[in-house]
């Protein structure tokens, strides 16, 4: 056989060998590194997109003003006026795209879930021992959520 | 001799031959691959990464134990039912020292039932013993310099320009190295698809312009968010800054966290 490199048949054959495995590895290396990877850095841009891509499921106090900014305008006067609709209410992301669909009773938090006496509680924030403060049904027998300080 | 060499031409035509049959119609793949990427990608939205820098600030002080964070955090973001938390909140109980012990303060207690998200119980030692108590929310701490990033083996979690410390879950190999990496413990394996999970800051709310789902249901404004490249009117992180005396947890470590923490004890780690 002739040897066009002058070299031992052995070594050029491992030469072949090695082109062989760079250049695979090279067009591996092309062919298979997704177009957005280092678009930013050192990972897939398209990453970026996809995660942004998931519905949110809170729709945001914005939302609720769209309708029901008579509610927001009462809330806005009282102690809560720092609550977002959704910290009571519940998720309603779905009922902002579609009204029809009722946001869920059993979705809205208790009013004692930040208002039961707590000694882990910031002293600012009102607390009460909802056994010795009322043996009633209902908070809202005497109090407004949406307006603290009136009385119904 | 003549024979071989027409042989050997022969065999490097048909490789040649082959080679550029298979690399064009390969090459036609990764152009049509190029092109539905970058179809499919965010840019129409409008949202520039570059353009944002998020940070998250934690007013411990107002912060009540709701539980709503933690909560509205596994719905939104689908977390899996059982001790998989993107946001917690945990109680520390810094006991009154014995009585001639000589200590300043006694015994440190943290407890954090379900992460929190159906609120505490009664503390489990009597009122009267307690020196001091306060809820901590926690989260993923935004590093500047994140131990999880370094460790990816394969490059599938990252800093975005945006700040937020991501996961890209197609890449994520599930290997957890990110998990005992963090010094914050705030990330876990999703059981569902056994990929690594942490909080995204709520990217696909924050990028449409919505606060991330915990900030948006604290009653207490404890949560405080903002983009420190395109301050607020009346912003409320700078207003956060000058308020208060801010903090960041393991700052020893180096990771130089954009989660900036008020009225948190030395004990809380």
């Amino acid at each position: 056989m002739r040897n066009p490199f002058k070299m031992p048949p052995q070594v050029l054959r491992l030469c072949l060998l090695a082109l062989a495995i760079v250049s695979s590895y090279a067009l591996a290396r092309y062919f298979l590194t997704p177009p957005s990877f280092r678009q930013y850095g050192w990972y897939r841009g398209a990453a970026l997109s996809e995660l942004q891509a998931r519905e949110p499921v809170f729709a945001g106090k914005k939302a609720c003003e769209e309708c029901h900014s008579d509610q927001l305008n009462k809330l806005s006067k009282g102690e809560h006026k720092t609550l977002s609709c959704e910290a009571c209410h519940g998720p309603g992301q779905a009922h902002s795209d579609n009204p029809d669909v009722k946001i869920e009773l059993k979705n809205f938090s208790p009013c004692i879930r930040c208002h039961e006496s707590n000694p882990s509680r910031p002293k600012w924030h009102k607390q009460v021992v909802s056994k010795n403060h009322y043996t009633g049904s209902k908070c809202t027998e005497c109090h407004v959520p949406h307006s603290p300080t009136e009385v119904p | 001799m003549s024979q071989q060499v027409s042989r050997r031409n022969l065999l490097g035509k048909i490789g040649a031959a082959a080679a550029g049959v298979m690399s064009a119609s390969l090459a036609r793949t990764a152009k049509a691959a190029v092109q539905k990427v970058l179809v499919s990608t965010g840019a129409a939205k409008g949202y520039d990464p570059t353009k944002h820098k998020w940070v998250m600030a934690i007013d411990a002080n107002r912060c009540i134990g709701c539980g709503l964070c933690a909560e509205a955090c596994k719905t939104e973001n689908h977390v899996p039912e059982g001790p998989y938390y993107r946001t917690w909140i945990e109680r520390y109980i810094i006991t009154k020292p014995r009585p001639g012990s000589g200590d300043a303060r006694g015994e440190t207690l943290v407890d954090c039932p379900s992460g929190g998200m159906h609120g505490f119980p009664e503390p489990p030692v009597p009122k009267e013993e307690i020196q001091h108590s306060f809820f901590v929310p926690k989260l993923c701490n935004l590093c500047e310099h994140s131990a999880c990033v370094q460790v990816c083996p394969v490059g599938a979690t990252f800093d975005a320009p945006d700040g937020a410390v991501l996961i890209d879950p197609k890449y994520c190999i599930g290997c957890g190295f990110c998990i005992q990496a963090c010094p914050y413990g705030c990330r876990f394996l999703n059981p569902v698809t056994k990929t690594a999970e942490k909080c995204t800051l709520c990217y696909h709310r924050i990028t449409r312009g919505l606060n991330p789902a915990c900030v948006e249901v604290c009653p207490t404004q404890a949560r405080v968010f903002g983009d420190l490249k395109n301050p607020a009117p009346d912003d409320p992180i700078q207003r956060f800054y000058q308020n208060n005396k801010v903090q960041a947890l393991k700052p020893h470590l180096g990771t130089d966290p954009r989660v900036y923490y008020a009225g948190i004890d030395k004990e809380v780690r």
